[in-house]
């Protein structure tokens, strides 16, 4: 019974909490369950596609911005459009490049499930050892590898001052978890009006529901893959900005994509995977879920936590709260 | 009469076009998805036939002597394991006999083989549950790690270190409170009983969700030794474990540290042992049910086969093996801790697995000989090895799906090429 009386202490904190990390795994689980539509795989080197967003933040901040010092006012605007656009390039050529390589001649060649699931652990390897090689004294052939990653963990800079924007109940909301929860919401709106109402995302879900129908009725089903491989990079791109240069913490590192990476593909089953408005509530449930158990067991357990409700939705509704279709 | 031809020429079109307007009109999609499946078929046969030709002198000089082989079974198969046992156990002698380059001498080194057999026994181990049951266990190192511990609780170890770092005084030393052939089928049981646990609910779950929750299981493992602290010793682990010993009477045999050679004889013998429970196990009814299940899992349950028990009998097979192999482990290191048994080594052993060809006995071997000898032999490119790891396993699923050495059976599925829907699939789908 401590437990309750404990999540009714901090129960707008914890809620707070929750929501901007759900609008995190939110973002990054769009990838999952878009890619489960149009496939019918978990791409499991979408945490990578994660991860390497947080060097692209890390590596324009440092080398193209120099931020030092925090900028005021309306420079925060252009540094964060500045600096988001990078990290979402670079997940989005991320993506593409791991359906390019790693995806598309098994799918030529029809091969099974199992093979596609081991090429994206090769290729989710590939990338992370590929950003710890990067620490200015590898070679790949005769080509140097960068300096711009490593081994360890590297502290991405803060753009912005927290700050306390206003308070509910005694818990203070603080510009950070506003813009992170604001920004999450727009973007997934955007998406889901994208994936609902141009003719592109229309193809999207043609493909998702009968991918041999949709081809005979003249849907380019190729083009399609790419721009779902594309839409989700992109969104994981900016999770990653979000998660390492807004919020407090999170470091540049090639490990990084792994727990966001699973928590995100539990929020995707979660809300029933292949299912976009699924995948955005199962990320801001997860998030919440998860808060409200750090008051109960501690936050060393909350990654067990995420685990358990990951296998008790799979043992007792494996299609999800709303179910698989998109 | 002169202008006919001209209009037989004309008419010909229009024949040919209105039979393509009927094609329109009368193919249904059913007919078109026959045909993409065909053209995707062909296109599959292509390529598998351009890896075939390269592959050409090989299997011309390996067909015969198979053939050979299997003809003779009864004699042929234990004397030639007999031979390549007993050329494994001298292999850490072969620098004795001739001058080796450096490379090699590393590569058969007590300790280089010692790894070799271990990872051998892994990956045994996990083939029974991805090749032989057709399940991808991405948690597999939780195994490894129960194993681990429960040498690591059981020898005293666990409670000498966690005396002396509480400073309690008078600490006992660590020494075998169970003799070392009891703590492996305590191992065994352990091992059994987590894999029960995780597996009766999961392996009710289709392939791909089944991967994720093992990995995520994998971690709860390593979490779980991390944060309890008084049973496991917490992120300090579990120091002195002791060296196994056989003491009959007067007939001592200890184990020395890690670099002992000793051990690679111990890891070879349950290897072995391993390898003949394997191939019995796959030849007997268990191993044509797992050949059912993953071939076509409702014709499978149709004929009688009890898919969920099947599966776990698998993975509890998988996770006994971990087990011992943990035990060993944790006895030659002498020292645990919870970052040994992170997901990666789970990637390794699968990388083996899929590497040297799933469903394969000898491709397990050949597997965890590739994957733990290679970054001994370029020791300069250590630091390249996940990385070469990530590319060979796609350049692998891409080119040789059934790997270097593959199973005969897995063979001719692959050949087939099903898509694998599972029975669960269709129950869940129903719901």
């Amino acid at each position: 019974m401590d437990c309750f009386t404990d999540i009714a202490d901090q129960f707008w904190a914890q809620t707070r909490n929750g929501l901007t990390l759900g609008s995190i795994y939110a973002m990054i689980a769009l990838g999952y369950t878009m890619v489960y539509g149009v496939l019918q795989l978990i791409n499991f080197a979408h945490s990578e596609v994660f991860m390497v967003s947080t060097f692209a933040t890390l590596y324009s901040l440092r080398n193209w911005y120099g931020v030092e010092q925090m900028p005021e006012g309306f420079g925060i605007v252009v540094l964060m459009i500045g600096a988001i656009i990078p990290a979402m390039l670079a997940s989005g050529l991320t993506a593409l490049a791991v359906e390019r390589f790693a995806y598309r001649p098994l799918r030529r060649r029809g091969a099974p499930r199992l093979s596609f699931l081991i090429s994206a652990i090769g290729a989710s390897l590939f990338i992370q050892y590929l950003f710890v090689l990067m620490d200015g004294s590898h070679y790949l052939g005769p080509i140097p590898l960068p300096g711009i990653a490593g081994p360890n963990p590297q502290t991405v800079p803060s753009i912005i001052e927290r700050s306390q924007v206003f308070s509910i109940f005694g818990t203070s909301f603080s510009n950070k978890h506003l813009i992170v929860i604001i920004a999450a919401g727009v973007m997934l709106f955007i998406l889901d009006r994208f994936v609902n109402q141009t003719k592109l995302g229309r193809g999207i879900r043609a493909v998702a529901q009968d991918a041999e129908a949709a081809s005979i009725m003249g849907v380019n089903i190729d083009r399609v893959v790419v721009v779902t491989f594309l839409v989700g990079g992109l969104m994981a791109g900016a999770a990653g900005f979000f998660y390492s240069a807004i919020l407090p913490g999170a470091p540049a590192f090639w490990f990084v994509g792994f727990l966001p990476g699973i928590k995100a593909f539990t929020a995707a089953v979660l809300g029933g995977i292949g299912n976009i408005r699924g995948a955005m509530l199962g990320g801001l449930l997860l998030g919440l879920v998860e808060a409200y158990s750090v008051p109960c067991f501690g936050s060393q357990w909350t990654n067990v936590t995420a685990f358990v409700v990951l296998v008790l939705v799979l043992l007792f509704r494996p299609t999800g709260i709303l179910g698989e279709a998109t | 009469m002169s202008d006919q031809p001209p209009v037989n020429k004309k008419q010909e079109p229009e024949e040919t076009d209105a039979q393509r307007e009927g094609a329109r009109e009368g193919r249904t999609i059913a007919q078109r998805r026959e045909q993409m499946r065909k053209s995707r078929s062909a296109a599959m046969g292509g390529a598998r036939r351009a890896v075939a030709s390269t592959l050409a002198p090989v299997t011309r000089w390996w067909g015969p002597f198979r053939q050979k082989i299997d003809e003779n079974s009864k004699w042929s198969l234990p004397l030639i394991g007999f031979v390549a046992v007993a050329i494994a156990a001298l292999l850490p002698f072969l620098g004795e006999f001739i001058e080796l380059p450096d490379w090699l001498a590393r590569a058969t080194s007590g300790s280089a083989l010692s790894r070799v057999a271990l990872f051998t026994l892994f990956a045994l181990g996990l083939n029974v549950v991805v090749g032989f049951a057709g399940l991808l266990d991405l948690g597999y190192v939780a195994f490894w790690a129960i194993g681990a511990y429960t040498a690591g609780i059981l020898s005293g170890a666990q409670t000498a270190t966690r005396c002396d770092q509480l400073g309690l005084g008078n600490c006992p030393d660590a020494e075998w409170n169970m003799f070392m052939w009891l703590i492996i089928p305590a191992a065994i049981v352990t091992a059994t009983i987590a894999g029960l646990i995780l597996g009766s609910p999961t392996l009710r779950l289709r392939g791909d969700y089944l991967a994720i929750v093992t990995l995520g299981a994998g971690e709860i493992v390593r979490i779980v030794a991390n944060n309890l602290d008084s049973i496991t010793g917490g992120p300090r682990g579990i120091r002195n474990i002791p060296h196994p010993a056989i003491t009959i009477g007067d007939f001592n045999l200890e184990w020395g540290t890690l670099l002992d050679t000793k051990y690679y004889w111990l890891m070879l013998f349950f290897v072995v042992l391993w390898i003949i429970a394997i191939r019995m196990l796959d030849h007997s009814r268990i191993g044509r049910a797992w050949v059912a299940i993953r071939e076509d899992e409702v014709a499978a349950a149709a004929m009688g086969v009890s898919i969920v028990r099947m599966k776990l009998a698998a993975f509890v097979i998988g996770a006994c093996t971990a087990g011992v192999g943990g035990v060993i482990y944790a006895q030659q290191v002498n020292f645990i801790n919870p970052p040994t048994f992170s997901i990666i080594q789970s990637i390794l052993i699968l990388t083996m697995v899929v590497v040297g060809g799933m469903g394969s006995i000898g491709g397990s071997i050949l597997g965890a000989a590739i994957v733990v000898l290679l970054p001994e032999v370029f020791k300069e490119f250590e630091d390249y090895r996940f990385f070469f790891f990530g590319a060979a396993l796609v350049v692998v699923m891409i080119f040789r799906p059934q790997g270097v050495l593959p199973s005969k059976r897995r063979k001719a599925e692959l050949l087939g090429a099903a898509h694998d829907e599972g029975l669960y699939d269709a129950q869940h789908g129903g719901e």
